[in-house]
């Protein structure tokens, strides 16, 4: 008899296969068993996704603000904007942020977010590893986080998907790679993301198909089930195949007609509510046209759709989705990622994200929601006028930088900076009007103390829902961790309570 | 150390242990690191005071282990070329598959079961020959047959169309090779398509020993399969284009997984960090510097092949011709994972499960031996034919038996009766539609001449993601076929079914008509049976006297939503 490796693991096979015939992967237990009792702070999360890169001395960690003169040599600038004070002594933000400033008190500041050494950086390989906590290429589906969290918890409607993923169209530039973590990978589809990249058209994905009636699609309904049973075949040979078929769209069905279906109709929100998250709202107003050029009316555009993505975040937390990911769009040298005019782009961007954040934030605390929702405001790494990577890990610069700014577009953070970012965390435990971390005032305005790595902050998050850092699933006879390696340390400091 | 025997050997050093004597033992000598310049392990973390305390008790109740129990790497299973099958005959009415099962059934006490009627073989070869459905026609040419081995003569018949076969086996192949017309890796040069080079060759029937040596040792058309997936920036060692093509031919055609191995010493197998970068070495222009990782070790690694028992590749040569020597080793007749490796995937494929599982741990024995040793030496003997094995599947008794629900078989050990229920795939279900609705996609991502633009000849669209096509990131070998609520909200409520099904009922309704021949019709082709009278009832009843395009559009999702539609069974 050998005993090697593989017969040790034979025991695995049997229970792998019914975890096979099952569909789903097996989940390591034991793994788990290291760790203390996690208490969970939260049973959602809601992740406000900044893609393109957030310049941190721009937005929540502002330094000393130069204007824009003609000539002046770009190491002159830290910061494009003044700064302002916010409802927390000591704290301040960028210009631009006001409401978001006077609900600082409900949360807590990370300035010393540092994103991972992948070489020449590219968007979307930081993207996926923000998302997963790995970077690609991956030889497994690595999961999205939202897809863990959805797979370990479950749903909390079951009539609601756990994942829901608005506001990102996955046809444009880089969409491939960004399709490659929007999945619930090996994990299995059932935990996979329900997209809506149009928020303000959300009602019709759980309507019927445009041209069909809602009487109709009752009737469909309902000619189906006597269809099925006036089958002479009958339930013959039927069985979990044919049951979980008819499950299915049972489940599909029951979200169209559930109360739960009414949260993606945002024309059922007042008017005066819509305001608070889009200021210039008319109704009826769409938000769907496909804009890929910089001007008034993109960003009436991009206003409406991130502004009506946390409205509808807020609706679809009420009715009890597990993880909802909004974002302001990933869209090659658009939104945050500002290549040029980074100084009017950012201003732009903020208008985008400083009512509605703020008002997702007050609505939550108003009906009761915040202390158990995670909120997590986050990009995948920051930049700076000049440096491209980290100062000593500099990477090939991908955009020119004049010796001296003759034109105004060059006024701005235009390079990739790794070495610092901002990361608001709101609700769900964790502590209040607190700043963790430290950057220099001085450039390079990089990380000084407290470095937050992106399996930290993963396992923060997973240990706020309960899920433990160490919890692996079983791929190919191998664990996979849900944060890197199972290394992921929750950051005690982060949270009200220390455990 | 691998063995009892060789333990009390010892070495060089002289007796690693002394019977009853842990004291004077060498092997905790060792351990314990009495001698600060001889310490075992060299690397990594000492043994505790209480491991070595265990050791020492083990030593001094003298080494027990039982005879026969070793540590040494086992030999590799489902490897060399298999020895003739005794059970069966040439002369034999019976097909090769059922002599070999005969047995199988009285010793599992299998009872013999009737086959399926017609109807039900003649949706299962058409779908899993060339992914469609057989048309009415077709359908009711077959059942009027009256041959006695009209059975067999169908099989013939639809293996040997070429464009619907390769349109088929398009969607398996892609998502073994990582084949795709978009992707990621392609946006910045970093990544191949092979699709012309691989339609062609299914539509030719390639002999199986030349295709892979096609993608082994690449030509233009193939090469971006060991090209792999390159990101730009910094990628971890394990994954850089060498290792990529190693984990892949490795998983594709000899059934093992290298991806453990590829950082370290596989934890779950028994590959080492060398086995997999002396694969890569075959791929790179010179010996290979091996990360252990992601870190340097110092040590580099020649070309070997995987298996150095079947053959070897010299280090030396240049890499045009260790490719072709890898080429060599892959499809010789000595190598007797290759063939074994591809007919189990193809039984997985029609019976439902392997006859080893997972299909890509090959260095497993199999339910029946005798039965994946049969199959991989016809195929052999039949000229790496794929087709042919297909054949011999599809005619046995096993294959028209009724399937049967594996999803219930959670038991220690798998009893084969039957194939098992299946799902429609991905690129099934929209072409089914398309057979009934009569709408097609319009245009081909590849440029073939082939009519209807088949799913597998489209970029994927949210339906077919949602129904399991795969993003081809990674390989895949089995689909995972579970019925999801996200799939089932795409069925519903989705755009893309919904035009589909729109656009072909107003191709279907005319004015005035009346509902029951076309009730007929789409009975026939969506089930391959009329409507009984109940249905017939009710269905005319939606369409509407006359007919309207919503009741038929109506009438269409319906059908495509019948487990009956959706299954094969």
């Amino acid at each position: 008899m050998n005993h090697n490796r593989r017969d040790f693991l034979k025991t695995a096979s049997a229970a792998t296969l019914a975890a096979l015939a099952a569909g789903y992967p097996r989940r390591l237990v034991g793994a788990e068993a290291a760790d203390q009792k996690l208490q969970p702070t939260a049973d959602r999360v809601i992740v406000l996704w900044m893609a393109g890169g957030m310049a941190h001395t721009e937005t929540f960690d502002p330094k000393r603000y130069t204007p824009f003169e003609k000539g002046m040599a770009p190491n002159a600038f830290l910061s494009t904007f003044p700064s302002i004070q916010t409802a927390v002594d000591g704290i301040k933000f960028s210009e631009g942020l006001e409401r978001l400033a006077r609900v600082m008190d409900r949360g807590t500041l990370i300035r010393t977010y540092t994103a991972g050494d992948l070489g020449f950086i590219l968007h979307s390989r930081h993207q996926y590893q923000w998302h997963t906590g790995y970077a690609p290429p991956q030889s497994v589906a690595a999961p999205h986080l939202g897809a863990v969290i959805a797979r370990t918890l479950g749903p909390l409607n079951p009539v609601v998907p756990p994942f829901i993923n608005l506001g990102q169209r996955l046809d444009l530039g880089e969409g491939e790679e960004l399709k490659a973590f929007t999945t619930a990978g090996f994990l299995g589809s059932e935990y996979g993301p329900f997209n809506i990249p149009f928020p303000d058209q959300a009602a019709n994905s759980v309507r019927p198909p445009s041209g069909m009636t809602p009487g109709r699609f009752e009737n469909r309904e309902k000619f189906f089930k006597r269809i099925l049973a006036a089958s002479p075949i009958g339930q013959q040979g039927s069985g979990y195949q044919q049951e979980s078929l008819l499950r299915s769209l049972d489940n599909a069905y029951h979200l169209l007609s559930s109360p739960a279906a009414k949260a993606f109709d945002l024309s059922l929100e007042p008017i005066d509510q819509i305001r608070n998250y889009v200021p210039s709202y008319q109704p009826n107003q769409r938000f769907d046209a496909a804009q890929d050029r910089f001007g008034a009316k993109y960003e009436e555009q991009m206003v409406g759709r991130f502004g009506l993505g946390c409205l509808l975040a807020r609706r679809l937390a009420e009715v009890g989705a597990r993880y909802i990911e909004v974002t302001t769009e990933y869209i090659p040298f658009l939104n945050w990622d500002t290549h040029e005019n980074g100084h009017l782009r950012a201003a732009a961007m903020k208008r985008q994200i400083d009512a509605p954040v703020a008002q997702l934030i007050l609505d939550l605390e108003e009906r009761g929601l915040l202390d158990r929702t995670l909120v997590v405001l986050a990009s995948e790494f920051s930049r700076d006028a000049l440096i491209e990577g980290k100062p000593d890990k500099k990477v090939k610069d991908q955009v020119e930088v004049p010796e001296k700014l003759e034109d105004a577009k060059f006024y701005g953070m235009h390079r990739h900076f790794t070495d610092a970012g901002s990361v608001l965390l709101f609700g769900g435990g964790v502590k209040k009007g607190y700043v963790h971390g430290r950057t220099a005032d001085e450039r390079p305005c990089r990380t000084l103390e407290n470095r937050v790595v992106i399996e930290d902050l993963h396992a923060s998050i997973y240990s706020a829902l309960g899920i433990s850092p160490k919890l692996a699933y079983e791929i190919e006879r191998r664990p996979f961790y849900v944060t890197r390696d199972g290394l992921g340390r929750r950051i005690g400091e982060l949270f009200a309570r220390s455990s | 150390m691998d063995t009892r025997e060789s333990l009390l050997q010892g070495g060089d050093s002289g007796l690693a242990v002394k019977l009853g004597k842990s004291q004077e033992s060498l092997l905790i000598e060792l351990v314990s690191g009495l001698d600060a310049d001889n310490v075992m392990p060299k690397k990594g973390t000492r043994l505790t005071a209480s491991e070595i305390g265990l050791l020492r008790a083990w030593i001094d109740q003298g080494s027990p282990w039982a005879t026969g129990v070793t540590f040494a790497r086992p030999r590799s299973l489902n490897l060399l070329p298999p020895e003739p099958v005794a059970k069966v005959s040439a002369s034999s009415p019976l097909n090769p598959v059922d002599q070999i099962l005969g047995p199988y059934f009285t010793e599992k006490a299998v009872p013999p079961g009737a086959v399926v009627e017609d109807r039900a073989f003649a949706r299962r070869v058409y779908l899993d020959v060339v992914g469609l459905l057989p048309t009415a026609d077709e359908l009711a040419v077959f059942l009027a047959d009256e041959r006695t081995d009209k059975r067999t003569q169908l099989a013939k018949r639809v293996l040997g169309e070429g464009e619907g076969y390769a349109g088929h086996w398009l969607s398996f192949w892609n998502d073994l090779l990582r084949n795709d017309y978009r992707g990621t890796g392609y946006i910045d040069g970093g990544r191949e398509p092979i699709s012309s080079w691989l339609f062609n060759a299914l539509r030719t029937n390639r002999p199986y020993d030349q295709f892979v040596a096609d993608l082994v040792n690449p030509t233009p058309g193939t090469a971006g399969f060991t090209k792999g997936i390159v990101w730009r920036g910094v990628v971890n060692s394990s994954q850089t284009p060498q290792m990529q093509a190693a984990q892949g031919i490795s998983q594709v055609f000899l059934g093992v997984n290298l991806k453990c191995a590829s950082c370290h010493d596989s934890f779950v197998n028994d590959w080492r960090l060398a086995d997999a970068y002396s694969m890569a070495a075959v791929y790179s222009d010179g010996p290979l510097e091996m990360f252990q990782c992601d870190k340097p070790t110092g040590k580099t690694v020649a070309s070997r092949f995987l298996y150095p028992e079947l053959g070897e590749i010299d280090p030396t040569a240049d890499k045009a011709a260790r490719l072709k020597r890898l080429a060599e080793l892959m499809t010789a007749p000595t190598n007797g994972r290759l063939p074994r490796t591809i007919v189990n995937r193809l039984w997985a494929r029609l019976f439902g499960r392997g006859l080893v599982e997972p299909v890509d741990d090959m260095e497993q024995p199999a339910w029946d031996q005798d039965l994946i040793d049969w199959l991989a030496q016809d195929l052999v003997a039949n000229h790496y034919d794929l087709k042919h094995t297909l054949e011999v599947m599809l005619t046995s008794r096993a294959y028209q038996r009724p399937a049967v629900n594996l999803g219930e078989a959670v038991s220690k050990e798998f009893v084969f009766r039957g194939p098992a229920i299946r799902r429609l795939s991905a690129e099934q279900f929209d072409d089914a539609v398309g057979q009934i609705t009569g709408v097609w996609p319009e245009k081909a991502a590849l440029s073939v001449p082939t009519q209807p633009v088949r799913a597998s000849l489209v970029v994927a669209d949210p339906l077919a993601v949602a129904l399991g096509r795969p993003n081809r990131e990674q390989i895949v070998t089995t689909r995972e076929m579970a019925a999801t609520t996200l799939q089932a909200l795409e069925l519903t409520h989705g755009q893309t079914l919904a035009d589909r099904l729109h656009r072909g009922a107003l191709k279907l309704t005319e004015p005035g008509m009346a509902p029951a021949p076309l009730v007929e019709r789409l009975f026939r082709q969506a089930l391959g049976r009329p409507p009984s009278p109940v249905e017939a009832q009710l269905a005319a009843g939606l369409v509407g006297q006359p007919a309207s395009a919503e009741g038929v559009e109506d009438l269409l999702w319906t059908l495509a939503m019948l487990p009956e539609f959706q299954l094969i069974d």
